[in-house]
């Protein structure tokens, strides 16, 4: 297995294959400034909660980083993703719609992102990923236990690369990506 | 009417997350979903949440979300007629 | 197989309001019975629901929380006719769950730490319960995580990486998981009728699961086999399921590889009750050739158990096959989707020795799990 390229993101800090982005803003707002910096033509990305906000953002750069890119159908690709606090900012979110009784009033838009695996899907849908899509949770950033689970997801033939590493988020304003592209 | 229409816009883009846009963008007889402003499921969801909780009024059957999210004007309309508030 | 270890089930429990044991299970479901209730003002919800919940009053150690308890009595039922040491660093154990101690997050409660909320956190209380010296693995992949977690179990023992692996699949429901799904519009409110014309959603239910699997170099004929899973995307959108059932098709055509398809004796479907799961699946079965075969869901006795449905799934159609039987799917009477498959409505007598587990999930997940008795096909 070979990792070919990465992405790192943390609340003031972006580095794409060892190299770091001048970028000015701190926090959600980074995030903001790399989506219209870099990307720009994909207007859900405002919709999104933190951690998918954070997810896209980081393999947008890792897939601009590889290059290539065409959008076609594909099912070699896994995305398997870990974190330690899963989908713990929406579900807060979500929390706050139905803490008081008086002003109940559940919110489908923020339900939706209270699963960690929306992310996996997220990526899927924009690059149209047939493969497989799984997210784990892990209560350490511990790399060798992600590559022990991340090789063995190699075991469906199927699967011949893997967006795969850490995505963590426990609040609008705290989150690291540590993204990688694996090749069996 | 008018003041309904553009308060609702806002509301509809705040709710919505529809960053960049301003009332002003939206027109109101365009439709909301599909074409126009190219809204999904989750969002006429959410919308139905924005009735009951700004004006009262509580979709039971969220099939007649269609009928009614057919356009700002449409849903303005509707709002008028039935608001408890 | 030849040259190929296989994945063996050891040992398996069922805890749901249908009963503390999968014997209890099994007999409850096998006669018709479900544990679907109306429930009006409970935790405060303004809104009445239709949900399977367990009596929390049968739970009492408050070291614990509810969710924490019903795993933890679930391996523990599962260990009593499996003879392993869960002190070993040779055992994993695998948590599947949605929502874990989510409840935590509501401001009135003040029993237990905030961190409990943490799945990795939860996954640990139960790991540490059994000495287990390992870091718990938690797959949170919505609705399919059930059967995510046995891959990922066969996975590391095809590997060798860990002898046993314990899976144990949870949710327990509560105003957090209700009032969402009430958002949804997703909620029937009735008993649910899956795949039925006159389905309107579906219902939640409590329950936790466990199976235990090894590796094997040899299988007699009475072994239980997870022969091969499939994880697949629809990458369509992340709450609808796709219109053509891609990831669906493509995780059970992975599964299903070149084998003979009367082999199979069914398809345990998701089956959920909502109109556009229902019509996908029925999509994705036909597609895969499946048409004829049985296909049924458990929905309409348990509701939708999230986490632990594919565990719990998938062992109640494991004792089917025990009992030479294809369970009917309560709640079913008229077919309701645009293909034309094999949807049971009554029990049914089979010989056959193989089925296909199938889920599906938001975040556009599906995924596949074909289980042989015997382990040959």
């Amino acid at each position: 297995m070979t990792i070919q390229h990465s992405v790192y993101i943390s609340t003031d800090k972006v580095i794409v294959d060892g190299k770091a982005l001048e970028l000015t803003e701190k926090g959600s707002a980074l995030l903001t400034q790399i989506y219209r910096s870099h990307i720009g033509d994909y207007p859900k990305f405002f919709k999104m909660d933190t951690l998918c906000k954070l997810g896209f953002v980081a393999s947008e750069l890792l897939l601009n980083s590889e290059g290539n890119r065409n959008f076609e159908p594909r099912e070699d690709r896994a995305v398997i993703l870990f974190n330690r606090n899963a989908s713990l900012q929406a579900d807060t979110n979500y929390q706050s719609t139905i803490q008081d009784s008086e002003n109940f009033f559940p919110s489908p838009a923020a339900f939706v992102y209270t699963l960690p695996n929306i992310v996996t899907g997220e990526i899927a849908i924009r690059n149209k990923y047939y493969g497989e899509t799984s997210f784990i949770v892990i209560e350490e950033n511990d790399e060798k236990l992600m590559e022990q689970n991340l090789s063995v997801a190699f075991q469906d033939t199927d699967t011949k690369s893997i967006i795969g590493g850490w995505l963590d988020c426990t609040d609008e304003e705290h989150f690291e990506a540590n993204i990688f592209i694996m090749e069996k | 009417m008018d003041e309904l229409i553009y308060k609702l816009k806002q509301e509809i883009i705040e709710a919505l997350n529809l960053e960049d846009m301003t009332p002003e963008d939206i027109d109101e007889n365009a439709s909301l979903f599909g074409e126009g402003l190219g809204l999904d499921s989750i969002d006429a969801l959410e919308l139905i949440v924005l009735m009951e909780k700004n004006y009262g009024i509580k979709l039971q059957d969220p099939t007649q979300g269609k009928e009614i999210f057919k356009s700002v004007k449409v849903m303005a309309e509707f709002i008028q007629k039935n608001r408890t508030k | 197989m030849g040259g190929r270890n296989m994945i063996v089930s050891i040992a398996n429990n069922i805890t749901s309001p249908l009963g503390m044991t999968t014997a209890e299970n099994y007999a409850a479901v096998k006669a018709g019975k479900s544990a679907l209730k109306r429930y009006e003002g409970h935790w405060g919800l303004p809104e009445a629901f239709v949900a399977s919940l367990i009596d929390r009053s049968n739970f009492t150690d408050n070291r614990y929380t509810i969710v924490e308890q019903t795993v933890i009595h679930s391996v523990a039922k599962a260990l009593e006719s499996a003879n392993i040491d869960t002190a070993s660093p040779k055992v994993l154990f695998t948590l599947s769950t949605t929502k874990g101690n989510v409840f935590l997050l509501d401001k009135r409660e003040k029993v237990f730490p905030q961190e409990r909320v943490r799945l990795g956190m939860m996954a640990r209380q139960i790991a540490s319960y059994f000495h287990n010296p390992n870091e718990p693995i938690v797959v949170s992949n919505a609705c399919i995580s059930g059967v995510c977690a046995q891959i990922e179990a066969m996975r590391h023992l095809e590997r060798g990486n860990y002898d046993y692996v314990i899976v144990s699949g949870v949710d327990i429901q509560s105003a957090f998981i209700v009032s969402g799904f009430q958002s949804f519009k997703a909620l029937s409110p009735e008993e649910c009728k899956p795949f039925d014309a006159n389905r309107h959603g579906l219902n939640l239910g409590d329950a936790a699961a466990t199976i235990i699997y090894t590796r094997k170099d040899s299988v007699s004929e009475n072994n239980w086999c997870a022969y091969r899973g499939a994880i697949r995307n629809d990458a369509n959108h992340i709450s609808g399921p796709s219109r053509t059932g891609e990831g669906s098709y493509r995780a059970l055509k992975y599964v299903l590889g070149d084998i003979d398809l009367q082999k199979i004796a069914f398809v345990n479907a998701h089956g959920t009750a909502t109109p556009y799961n229902d019509e996908m699946e029925s999509i994705a079965i036909d597609r895969a050739g499946l048409s004829n075969v049985p296909v049924n869901s458990l929905k309409g006795y348990y509701g939708h158990t999230m986490g632990a449905a594919g565990v719990l799934e998938t062992i109640m159609s494991m004792q089917a096959i025990d009992d030479n039987n294809i369970l009917a799917t309560r709640g079913f009477e008229t077919l309701g989707v645009s293909r034309n498959i094999n949807v049971t409505n009554q029990n049914q007598p089979t010989e056959k020795k193989a089925f296909i587990k199938l889920l599906s999930g938001f975040g556009g997940c599906n995924a596949a799990l074909l289980m042989t008795k015997g382990g040959l096909l």
